[in-house]
């Protein structure tokens, strides 16, 4: 498997501060979309697209500025066993979703049913999460068995 | 690929974690190549190679 270890080194600071202001920047963006898509209450909106914006928006700041100073790749990463399962186990799972989605679409089309768009997504979320990881196991034992 | 790759690490006397260690990668990579389930790649070929003194097709070969 692709693996990758923090070091003791550090990235030069003009570095941290770049890492920062990409990830106030996305922040700042997204809570504004956010904030903008339900204006009868903006700053509630606004402040919770911003906390969820927060992390994933600084950790590419880091991955972006800072990781390459303070990661070390291993250098076999790329050649080990793991990394087939898991393309494997991810490309299955993408046409797994595909084709769950086609099949509810032409249920819904057909069946003029009307559903509430979250749960589905949710759903899509974790069946495809659950899918890949079923998936990674059954190669995982098929392989070593 | 067949390949002769447990013949020779079992004539050192090496466990696959040992092997697994010497070239850097898991042991389930050493398992899957020994069980020919996964063909390594040209880089770790030519390391396994350089690990056993040999040429890559002494140890793999085309079926």
């Amino acid at each position: 498997m692709s693996k990758a270890s923090f070091t003791s080194r550090r990235a030069p600071v003009h570095h941290y501060v770049l890492a920062f202001i990409l990830g106030a920047i996305l922040t700042i963006a997204v809570s504004v979309l956010v904030g903008a898509s339900n204006p009868g209450d903006f700053w509630l909106a606004a402040g919770i697209g911003a906390l969820c914006a927060a992390y994933p928006a600084m950790s590419l700041g880091a991955k972006v500025f800072v990781s390459n100073h303070t990661v070390a790749r291993d250098a076999h990463g790329e050649q080990s066993v793991e990394l087939q399962w898991m393309r494997q186990a991810g490309a299955g799972a993408f046409l797994d979703i595909l084709v769950a989605v086609l099949v509810a679409v032409l249920v819904l089309v057909i069946g003029r049913f009307t559903v509430d768009a979250l749960p589905v997504l949710l759903g899509l979320i974790g069946l495809s999460a659950v899918d890949a990881g079923v998936r990674y196991l059954v190669i995982r034992y098929r392989d070593l068995k | 690929m067949k390949n002769n790759l447990a013949e020779r690490r079992a004539g050192r006397n090496w466990t696959q974690a040992d092997l697994a260690a010497a070239l850097g990668v898991s042991r389930q990579t050493v398992i899957s190549i020994e069980r020919e389930k996964f063909d390594p790649s040209l880089p770790l070929a030519f390391l396994i190679a350089r690990t056993f003194d040999c040429a890559i097709e002494d140890i793999f070969v085309a079926e």
